[in-house]
């Protein structure tokens, strides 16, 4: 509750700081230290100190494993405001409101990772949406932003419009919002079109295949700063909403829907692996490791156990801060292509170092994060005894995703070129090397975040 | 209203969905498909409202669910046209296809 | 067959065909008007539920709002010629059998309803009053309401973000 509350004031105060405020330092600096407390808040409310007690009549429920994901997100967020917010003045003039909209966003991800009726999802899910799709179009004059900005809003309102019509036929079959399971049996069709519906709603929000056609053309179209925080933050959001939804209310029908979600996530490992390795911009490459990386993801929804849980979590912090960590570096220069990283470590050495050990987390190479979350979800898959295929074409489709970021790690270390040059300041590479630092630290000691679900 | 079958007027509003859902994929003009969507939320109002009278009429919950879609799709139509303003400022052109340096 | 029978068949029949004009018209302005006349009947359909409260929001927020709003940005932006190119076949196509699968699972959810429960509205009349809903609303739901505020101020300055002129 701190949390949702807070989020909500910062974005106000950011809002009337655009015109309050008229240095850029000062707006950053506000949004950053709003982000300091927000978190700060957050753990508190981990440690049992609320600030807001408020009667939600059993709509909101911030339970330890939500809020735990929250902080993880707010540590994120601030990892990226504090990486990349010196490259939102390049979008445009607006630069007090964009930090205003991401932190609604961020009120909108404290809903959806805690939501205990439809209709808190429904507009958790919308708040994280309505933003998105601004910032997305931000830069005003590209022609590619604008339409990509489009395509997301159709694409967003059309899976809006799936995701009502479950919660409709849902409602219709149980007469009421609250999430708290199906009991009703025999399980009538309206519940299995709802879920279906529900279903497709939420692998559109998280970009699994066959509903993934939007995502390489929002990401490569939006300015990279506001990719860099889709993919990432937002993306894991809607995995926690996901799993939250069929958790809390499609437990009970776990057998019907297995099939189905394992047969989701082979193709979006499957499509999101394969096409990664053909593109020749790195920005895009990444949107492809966005969809290859929620395959991963999926296996936590198909799972549905306590690994599973663990395993999401520790999925996110690792996902999140290794990408913000490789989009920061990604910003900095001028060419997205491959090319672009050419010479890259004889002109960077200290960031060559650090996007490398980004890479290797997001490749799933041992002693980093990156390791310990694929780690996780195959026990998490393998717990279930079903599907054992799922486990060993993961296995094989992460062999194939190691290709596409090494070439990356290759064209850095291994290729001629004359390199560009780029100007990062000091506290930017201080910020990535302790960023390195924690993934690795996250690699070895995964407990501290996992201890945070139980303690 | 009872002498009506709640099926009937539940095909009513699936048609609207369908029809909804046929604009969305079909038509190439941005405002039409923005209408089409238009489409899609009132059929699932539609939905709601009558599982609400038919099946659990002591409780209002399904008429709150319609209230709260009637307003965020204002809130999101305002956004629509915005961006679709801001589309057709920089191109002339707000058909889908024509504004594409991208593949669909 | 009696008077309620009758006009809910009518209104129905109004309903699809309107909405069918919406999405076969060429020219959008067409499609903008076609729009409003099937909100008018949604509306109507709203009435014979008694939901009053609803009826009237929908007027006064679809055709009486949003539509304008697009009217508007169809004027503005002199949209009303009516050369549409058509979309690839294969597309359509797709569209068509995506949606054909999923209207035989919804048909199939909703053919049996009618035998699962069969409760006339008891309570007629006043429920979908305004008075009522108000209590429920600042009661129940008064959480949902005030995080949608939360919701209208990121629109809104996200509408002045986008449309501002730099």
């Amino acid at each position: 509750m701190n949390a949702l509350l807070l989020t909500a004031v910062f974005g106000v105060i950011m809002m009337l700081s655009s015109f309050l405020l008229t240095s850029k330092t000062a707006i950053r600096g506000l949004a950053v230290s709003g982000m300091v407390i927000v978190l700060a808040a957050n753990v508190l409310e981990m440690m049992g100190i609320v600030f807001f007690k408020i009667d939600t009549k059993d709509m909101i429920a911030f339970d330890r494993f939500s809020l735990l994901f929250n902080s993880i997100v707010f540590i994120s967020t601030l990892v990226y405001f504090l990486l990349s917010a010196r490259d939102m003045e390049k979008v445009g003039i607006n630069y007090g409101e964009y930090f205003a909209l991401i932190f609604f966003v961020l009120c909108g991800v404290t809903l959806s990772s805690s939501f205990h009726s439809l209709l808190i999802l429904f507009l958790g899910i919308e708040i994280i949406s309505i933003p998105l799709y601004i910032l997305t179009g931000s830069d005003k004059r590209n022609l590619k932003s604008n339409e990509a900005s489009l395509k997301y809003f159709l694409l967003g309102a059309f899976s809006t419009g799936l995701m009502l019509m479950g919660i409709a036929l849902i409602y219709g079959a149980t007469g009421t919002f609250s999430t708290n399971g199906i009991t009703t049996s025999p399980t009538s069709a309206l519940v299995i079109a709802g879920m279906l519906l529900l279903m497709f709603s939420m692998a559109f929000k998280v970009s699994a295949a066959p509903f993934h056609f939007w995502t390489p053309d929002v990401y490569d179209g939006a300015p990279t700063v506001f990719t860099s925080f889709m993919a990432t933050i937002v993306k894991v959001a809607a995995f926690i909403a996901f799993m939250r939804l069929f958790n809390d209310e499609f437990g009970s029908l776990q057998s019907r829907w297995q099939l189905l979600i394992a047969l989701i996530t082979a193709i979006t490992l499957f499509i999101g692996n394969i096409t990664a390795v053909f593109q020749q911009s790195v920005k895009r490459m990444l949107a492809y490791s966005s969809i290859s990386q929620a395959g991963f993801m999926m296996m936590a929804i198909f799972a549905m156990n306590a690994d599973a849980r663990e395993g999401l979590l520790l999925y996110s912090a690792a996902y999140c801060l290794a990408t913000i960590g490789i989009f920061a570096v990604l910003m900095k220069l001028k060419d997205y292509s491959f090319d672009g990283f050419n010479a890259f470590a004889k002109q960077q050495p200290l960031l060559a170092a650090t996007t490398t050990i980004f890479l290797l987390s997001l490749a799933g190479i041992p002693l980093t994060a990156g390791f310990l979350s694929k780690f996780w979800m195959i026990k998490a898959v393998a717990g279930t005894g079903k599907y054992l295929w799922l486990v060993i074409f993961a296995v094989l489709m992460a062999v194939v995703s190691v290709y596409y970021y090494f070439r990356v790690i290759q064209a850095m270390y291994f290729k001629e070129g004359d390199g560009q040059t780029i100007e990062a300041s000091l506290p930017f590479k201080w910020t990535l090397v302790l960023l390195a630092g924690i993934i690795v630290l996250l690699g070895v000691f995964p407990n501290w975040i996992i201890y945070w679900l139980y303690f | 209203m009872s002498s009506v079958p709640m099926s009937h007027i539940l095909f009513v509003s699936t048609a609207l969905f369908f029809i909804g859902m046929y604009g969305l994929f079909t038509r190439r003009n941005m405002i039409t498909m923005l209408m089409a969507i238009e489409l899609i939320l009132n059929s699932v109002n539609i939905n709601f409202v009558v599982f609400n009278k038919y099946l659990y009429p002591d409780k209002l919950d399904g008429i709150f669910f319609t209230i709260f879609i009637i307003t965020i799709a204002a809130a999101e139509a305002a956004v629509a046209i915005a961006i679709i303003i801001n589309l057709y400022r920089s191109h002339r052109s707000i058909d889908v296809e024509n504004a594409s340096e991208m593949k669909w | 067959m009696n008077i309620t029978q009758i006009l809910f068949w009518f209104l129905s029949a109004l309903t699809v065909f309107s909405a069918l004009m919406v999405v076969v018209s060429k020219n959008p302005v067409y499609s903008v008007l076609w729009l409003i006349f099937t909100f008018f009947c949604i509306s109507g359909h709203y009435i014979m539920l008694n939901a009053q409260f609803l009826f009237i929001v929908n007027i006064i927020v679809y055709a009486g709002a949003i539509m304008v709003l697009f009217l508007f940005v169809i004027m503005l932006m002199n949209l009303n010629q009516s050369s549409e190119p058509k979309k690839h076949r294969w597309l359509r196509m797709a569209g068509v059998v995506a949606g054909g699968c999923l209207l035989l699972v919804l048909v199939a959810a909703l053919k049996n309803i009618d035998i699962k429960k069969q409760v006339a509205e008891t309570n007629t009349g006043d429920i979908g009053l305004i008075g009522n809903l108000g209590k429920v609303l600042f009661n129940q739901y008064v959480v949902p309401f005030e995080i949608s505020s939360i919701l209208f101020l990121s629109a809104m300055v996200g509408t002045v973000v986008i449309g501002k002129k730099e």
